[in-house]
């Protein structure tokens, strides 16, 4: 847990960042062609490996080679795209070409160690903030792909956003269960049905999906929803707390907690009411590395509850809950 | 054009400044110590001639790349300037301003390296995993060298005979002579960021990702570990006679000791700051024990290591310094801002 804040430049002056994740053929490309020839008056530079299924139409396209490293910050888990670091900080260089930047990855790609650049290097996290993790998933083809690949499974969990693509390929009902099966692996991210990638921009860029301000805001009940814990692998546990907490224990807990099991959390999401704090206290983690600050006032009236989301494998909800409610002021 | 009135320092009675739109990305100075050039995020190489020193107005703006010059070396010929950029061109610049192309990736040309004595000339530049060796006028393309991963940085040896490149995991050291196809590879694990050579061979360092640097004594290949700061290093200089190791990183300049058995097991020697602002550029005077030193905070000072002596530069500038570097006779220098700043300061006498 970082007790320092994020950056001494406003939020608004770091460069949204947004990381297109899914499985080969699920459309990423030309989700990615459909941002980008939008009628936004938007710039942006675009960040693609060179395996891309196709052309990626924009000035400003960079080649990546998706080299991961392990940080030798005592972190098991914690591996980091070093090309990212590289391309990332030059691209900072040119700050007034472009309003914001998109990396694509590869289909197989763990989304872990792009998000995990963001938390682990100083001059990344100065200049830019991951604005969302956006996964792509082919309706058609998603349940055979999740039997197969571990991969699809992670890219759903860690997704901020879900866009369920080439929904005129199944049924009504097909499509309620391949919502239900994204649903129990991520009970979090907002999913958004599309064809051919033809989706409103508004729910793919700049959602702030990594600081959940937006997302709360479009779904208030996300946290309520408990119901799917059948998923044997990857899931999601939601837990909320009406007494406030108190900060110095959440941070112990929290920190020893990510420390033991972060290898198994894959991402951990909070707005926390910490004891005697005015603002909201946006939490976040990526596996160990965390994060957090507060995001601005309660709203007049709004029950001031905390609410907390892990998404990973083998989570324990008693023990969790237990944990979270050790963390209330006495 | 130039906020020149608010800098304090040499810069005031022996320098001038200028001001153009875009990251200064590198500076140096020609062989024969009478051109300076600044490269641009814009793509842009800004060439001063020593005469028109205090003339800011007349220092020449020549559009080399289509996006950012990322890289700028001494041309082998005394009077130009190779530049590497991201739209993959590895160019020359010469000195009545013509631009040529010697070579063409699908990567940005992230380093750029030159050497030149009075047997041999070489040029070379990385891009993506890939080292190019060329020959000193740069038509003939002598070597290709693979790496195992994205190259960080690139150095010559003082006599031209090796060529070492870091990348994840390592350096790499490779001759140049064309009859040598083998590599030497140093191992560490992690991520490698930039490489400088003791100017007598005695070791070759690395910065790295986790805020420290890695060395190995190429006599046997020991390794030395030098860490303590509090940032990522991103400048490093070797004295004139290698006897300190300069580098930035921290709000000191730390220096590491190059004699009576090296750095290992001793604490660095730290030399003054600006009083809290992050160094950022560090280089050693190629002809005397000075050393200059750039800050985040926009100022450049030159440091006497012997008294701990310091001389303003120059102070006020704001931005952070990204670029800073003598002329080989030590007699100017030159540095740029993260926000477009350009000095260039005369040291001679009279």
């Amino acid at each position: 847990m970082s007790d320092t804040p994020l950056s001494s430049e406003p939020a608004n002056a770091l460069v949204p960042v947004t990381v297109l994740t899914g499985f080969l053929g699920a459309g990423k490309t030309t989700l990615l062609n459909h941002i980008l020839t939008a009628e936004h008056g938007r710039k942006y530079a675009v960040v693609i490996n060179e395996f891309g299924e196709l052309g990626v139409d924009n000035d400003l396209v960079v080649d990546a080679d998706e080299e991961v490293f392990e940080m030798n910050n005592g972190c098991i888990c914690c591996t980091v795209r070093g090309d990212l670091i590289r391309i990332l900080g030059s691209l900072m260089k040119r700050r007034n070409k472009f309003d914001g930047i998109i990396i694509e990855t590869t289909g197989l790609a763990d989304p872990a160690p792009v998000a995990q650049t963001f938390f682990a290097d100083e001059d990344v996290r100065a200049k830019t903030r991951l604005d969302a993790v956006v996964t792509v998933v082919d309706a058609y083809n998603i349940e055979q792909t999740l039997k197969e690949s571990p991969e699809a499974r992670q890219q759903i969990a860690f997704a901020d956003v879900i866009i369920l693509n080439k929904t005129d390929l199944v049924d009504e009902a097909r499509l309620k269960s391949v919502e239900d099966t994204l649903r129990g692996i991520n009970a979090l991210a907002p999913i958004h049905k599309a064809q051919k990638g033809n989706v409103k921009l508004t729910d793919v860029m700049d959602v702030g999906g990594f600081d959940l301000q937006r997302i709360l805001a479009s779904t208030p009940d996300f946290l309520e929803n408990t119901h799917h814990h059948h998923e044997e692998d990857l899931t999601s546990v939601s837990l909320t707390l009406k007494t406030p907490l108190d900060a110095g224990k959440f941070q112990m807990w929290i920190g020893a907690l990510l420390q033991e099991k972060g290898a198994d959390i894959l991402r951990s999401k909070g707005i926390l009411n910490f004891e005697g704090q005015p603002d909201r206290f946006a939490f976040q983690a990526v596996h160990m590395m965390a994060d957090g600050n507060a995001i601005g006032p309660w709203k007049e009236g709004e029950e001031r509850i905390s609410r907390l989301v892990f998404i990973g494998r083998n989570l324990n909800r008693p023990q969790l809950r237990r944990g979270f409610e050790s963390c209330a002021v006495a | 054009m130039s906020s020149s009135s608010t800098l304090r320092g040499l810069i005031e009675k022996r320098g001038a400044t200028r001001t153009v739109e875009g990251h200064i990305t590198a500076c140096a100075a020609s062989h024969d110590n009478l051109r300076f050039a600044f490269t641009t995020a814009e793509g842009d190489v800004i060439v001063a001639h020593r005469a028109d020193l205090a003339d800011p107005a007349s220092w020449a703006t020549y559009a080399v790349h289509d996006g950012a010059a990322l890289a700028l070396a001494p041309d082998t010929d005394p009077s130009g300037f190779l530049t590497g950029g991201d739209d993959g061109r590895l160019c020359r610049l010469n000195m009545h301003g013509e631009i040529d192309e010697l070579g063409k990736s699908r990567r940005w040309v992230d380093h750029v390296a030159s050497h030149v004595d009075a047997k041999t000339a070489y040029i070379a530049s990385a891009s993506g995993k890939v080292v190019e060796l060329r020959d000193g006028r740069g038509e003939t393309l002598l070597k290709t060298l693979e790496h195992p991963s994205s190259v960080t940085g690139i150095v010559f040896d003082t006599k031209g005979k090796r060529l070492a490149a870091s990348h994840y995991n390592g350096a790499s050291v490779w001759f140049t002579q064309p009859k040598s196809e083998s590599v030497r590879t140093l191992e560490w694990k992690g991520s490698h960021t930039g490489i400088a050579i003791h100017p007598a061979g005695e070791a070759l360092i690395t910065t790295m990702q986790d805020n420290d640097l890695h060395g190995w004594r190429l006599s046997d290949g020991h390794n030395i570990r030098m860490s303590g700061y509090p940032t990522k290093v991103r400048s490093m200089s070797f004295s004139r006679t290698g006897k300190w190791l300069a580098t930035s990183g921290a709000d000191v300049v730390v220096m590491w000791p190059f004699f009576g058995g090296g750095p290992m097991g001793k604490p660095p020697l730290e030399l003054p700051g600006m009083g809290g602002a992050l160094c950022t550029r560090v280089a050693h005077n190629p002809e005397q024990d000075i050393l200059a030193a750039g800050f985040a905070d926009g100022s450049v000072i030159m440091i006497e290591p012997e008294t701990k002596r310091v001389l303003p530069v120059c102070l006020g500038a704001g931005g952070a310094i990204s670029a800073l570097a003598y002329s080989p006779d030590g007699c100017l220098l030159g540095f740029g801002t993260e926000d477009g700043l350009m000095g260039l300061v005369d040291l001679s006498a009279g």
